[in-house]
């Protein structure tokens, strides 16, 4: 693991600090991009493999042109992430084994096969599978990029600001395409985009930045980048351009917080970005509203206490004799517990369903009403009509 | 180093001897839980596992200051086991899918993780050396005191499997069925993820965070090629992994510069490959000959069609007629009417063929399941 981590000046942000964190946005956009795609693809796994399949690609890539950020290097490693897909499709399609087990088989394959290459040729090559796996983006100002003696700045912001703009290009001129073969496959082949060329354009973009990226943040936080701000986006918006939007949102804040919190603890700057990510989509993960956990916890609960409530609402509506409505009769005839059976009275009572006189509990013509839809529902079997009902009738929810 | 002296060292030869039992039987545990990490459709669990441990064994490390494989292992444990049950409750209350799921759990917990190691590498005190082992793992550091962890892991795992046997092979296959006869569903859940967590964890030390998975998936899918039954499966699995744990560090050990858990990934790799092929029941080369016989003797049969639909307009069926008049239908070679002959269903006499009594009566059968299934 490198060691070295360059030290920074105090008191001012000096230049390297700017072009790192400028680095780390990029790369933070150029990955979510394709990110979100994948995700709602649902193979958000493929950018796992692809980013540690791609290793012996840069090794012979390596080999051949002696530049970690030359440009026929990202292509031929970019080419063996492409043929790593081929190769899981290749195995699914023999029907052996599931998807994921073809995934599972090929990544560290291809993965071993690096690894020995490069420790076979531990001489002549300069690159270890550290820097591979994790990436040290403190390095990346380092390496500048020279036209014909002018320091045009750093060599990997040139390399995933191309890659940026090329993806940029790409989402823009192929939206549409995109936004129909991901949600209806069937639909974009009719229409007549193929849904085969758009599949394979997208990893082959996304093999792209992979390799693009790797030498910045490492293989395996590539895969933090694209797939975190799309699923926490994911989990605040269904429309697929805000979560875009909001994907390369998280994507760019975590790039700069995780920066200055590597700054605060002295410790990796990839690593940091991609434990900012990860609290941002806990957070969300807990609180967005609708799709968070707390929220889905919140309604099953109130689900269930209304579907109590309208089995008690039809049990009352079943029976007119007195014994059947007492309210101690509840506990043992439901077989509710105790507490249930309270919140559920508390509530019938607070939405005016129900009145009760000397223990005796009887539906007032609210509740008779709600019933009757309620049972109308029950035969129909339509999920949409118990929701405007329950809006209709509830003043309090569950 | 020929084979003698390979066998030779691995009696006199401490280090290599460590190793190898060490291999073959994180081999053989790998592979006994990873049939039922396959069969369960959970793959891609162990890619994100042992990415997960990695912040478990930082933080024991921070805690207890040790390096003490037992304790950092119980870390790697506790952060894999947080991270398999982050991943169901991302899946069961949120509309996230499991692969968004595993990827994020396996990407952000091995990203907290590098935070905390490079964190501990600024830290003044000097003993934090060798963490980065679990990244990659190295079979080489394996002490015997591992191996005997491993071993009695490995024995408690194949007890609790004997001993809950049928209750995971029936929620392995029908888990609703299970749960209707009244077995806790949750709890044989929970212990079969428990020991996959658990196997997955032993293997960071020798094969590393990257390769663990296909430890575990590997011997399996080589596995469920050659047979249909949980037991053999899991038996010929462990008997896989343990080779490729044995024949890996053969071959490391035989060669400079080779580490030794990539080298049993490809071993495995190759187990995979060759089951894809030559299994006998599911194999792609046994299925192509099957394709093709099937296809000639679809052939055949609709040669032997066309030939009844014209005998038949004849009162004695052996009534010859000219090969020619077969040319209107593509269907025939030389080669199709020997074999038509060879069954005895027509006779060949030079240009002229004649169905025979067999061949009518085979004709008339061939659209009758009954007779064909037989």
């Amino acid at each position: 693991m490198p060691l070295k981590i360059y030290i920074i000046n105090k008191q001012i942000m000096t230049n390297p600090q700017i072009e790192i964190q400028l680095i780390a946005v990029v790369v933070a956009i150029a990955c979510a991009i394709p990110g979100v795609f994948l995700v709602l693809r649902k193979m958000a796994l493929i950018s796992d493999a692809i980013s540690h399949s791609i290793l012996p690609g840069i090794v012979i890539g390596f080999f051949i042109t002696q530049d970690l950020n030359s440009p026929l290097l990202i292509l031929l490693a970019a080419f063996t992430g492409v043929i790593t897909v081929v190769l899981v499709e290749m195995i699914q399609k023999t029907g052996l084994v599931k998807e994921d087990t073809a995934i599972g088989l090929v990544f560290p394959a291809l993965f071993s096969i690096g690894v020995i290459l490069i420790a076979k040729n531990a001489n002549d090559v300069h690159l270890d599978v550290d820097a591979v796996l994790l990436g040290e983006l403190a390095f990346a100002p380092f390496d500048r990029l020279l036209i014909s003696g002018m320091d045009m700045g750093p060599q990997s912001l040139w390399v995933m600001g191309v890659i940026l703009l090329i993806t940029l290009g790409l989402l823009f001129l192929f939206f549409k395409e995109l936004k129909v073969s991901t949600f209806d496959t069937g639909l974009s082949s009719a229409l007549g985009f193929s849904p085969l060329i758009l599949h394979y354009g997208l990893m082959s973009v996304s093999s792209v930045t992979v390799v693009g990226a790797f030498d910045a943040v490492g293989a395996i936080l590539v895969v933090a980048l694209m797939i975190a701000p799309a699923a926490t986006a994911y989990l605040l918006t269904s429309d697929l351009k805000k979560m875009l939007l909001l994907s390369v949102g998280f994507g760019v804040f975590s790039a700069i917080a995780g920066y200055w919190l590597a700054h605060l603890l002295d410790a990796s700057i990839s690593g940091s970005m991609t434990t900012v990510l990860g609290i941002v989509f806990l957070l969300v993960y807990l609180f967005a509203p609708s799709k968070g956990l707390l929220s889905v916890l919140y309604r099953q609960k109130q689900q269930r206490i209304e579907v109590s409530l309208i089995t008690f609402l039809l049990h009352l509506n079943n029976h007119q004799e007195e014994n059947e409505r007492h309210v101690n009769h509840l506990n043992e005839h439901i077989n509710w517990q105790k507490v249930r059976s309270k919140s559920v009275l508390e509530l019938a009572q607070k939405n005016n369903m129900i009145g009760i006189e000397n223990n005796i509990v009887s539906l007032t013509d609210k509740g008779r009403e709600f019933t009757n839809l309620a049972l109308e529902y029950i035969i129909t079997n339509k999920d949409e009509k118990i929701e405007h009902m329950k809006e209709d009738f509830f003043l309090f929810r569950g | 180093m020929s084979l003698s002296e390979y066998f030779e060292l691995l009696f006199t030869d401490y280090t290599l001897r460590t190793i190898t039992l060490g291999t073959a039987v994180l081999g053989a545990i790998c592979g006994m839980l990873g049939s039922f990490a396959v069969l369960r459709k959970q793959s891609l669990l162990g890619d994100a596992i042992s990415h997960a441990a990695l912040p478990g064994i930082a933080i024991a490390f921070l805690i207890t200051g040790t390096k003490d494989a037992n304790v950092l292992l119980l870390g790697a444990l506790v952060s894999g086991l947080i991270g398999t049950f982050w991943i169901r409750g991302m899946t069961t209350k949120t509309h996230l899918k499991s692969d968004t799921a595993l990827g994020l759990v396996l990407s952000l917990f091995f990203g907290f993780g590098m935070l905390l190691l490079t964190f501990i590498q600024k830290q003044p005190n000097a003993n934090q050396a060798g963490l980065d082992k679990y990244l990659f793992g190295q079979a080489a550091t394996l002490v015997e005191k591992d191996v005997q962890l491993m071993v009695i892991v490995t024995g408690v795992c194949l007890f609790v499997l004997l001993l809950f046997w049928k209750e995971f092979k029936m929620l392995l296959f029908d888990a609703d069925y299970t749960m209707t006869l009244g077995f806790n569903t949750k709890f044989i859940d929970i212990l079969i993820t428990f020991f996959i967590v658990l196997a997955i964890v032993l293997g960071l030390q020798t094969v590393g965070v990257v390769l663990m998975s296909a430890m575990l998936l590997a011997p399996a899918a080589a596995a469920r090629q050659w047979t249909n039954s949980l037991g053999i499966m899991v038996f010929l699995a462990a008997i896989f992994g343990a080779f490729s744990g044995v024949l890996g560090t053969a071959i490391s050990a035989s060669q400079n510069n080779l580490s030794t858990g990539p080298v049993i990934v490809l071993v495995a790799a190759v187990f995979v490959l060759v089951s894809f092929i030559f299994s006998p029941g599911r194999g792609l080369l046994f299925r192509e000959l099957r394709f093709r016989r099937n296809r000639r003797d679809l052939q055949l049969k609709k040669t032997l069609q066309f030939m009844y639909g014209i005998a038949k307009t004849h009162e004695n069926i052996s009534h010859p007629h000219a090969i020619r008049i077969l040319n209107n239908f593509q269907g025939f070679t030389k080669t199709s009417l020997r074999a038509l002959e060879e069954k005895e269903w027509i006779e060949l006499d030079k240009q002229l063929w004649s169905m025979t009594d067999k061949g009518f009566d085979a004709a008339q059968d061939l659209y009758n399941q009954q007779a064909n299934n037989d």
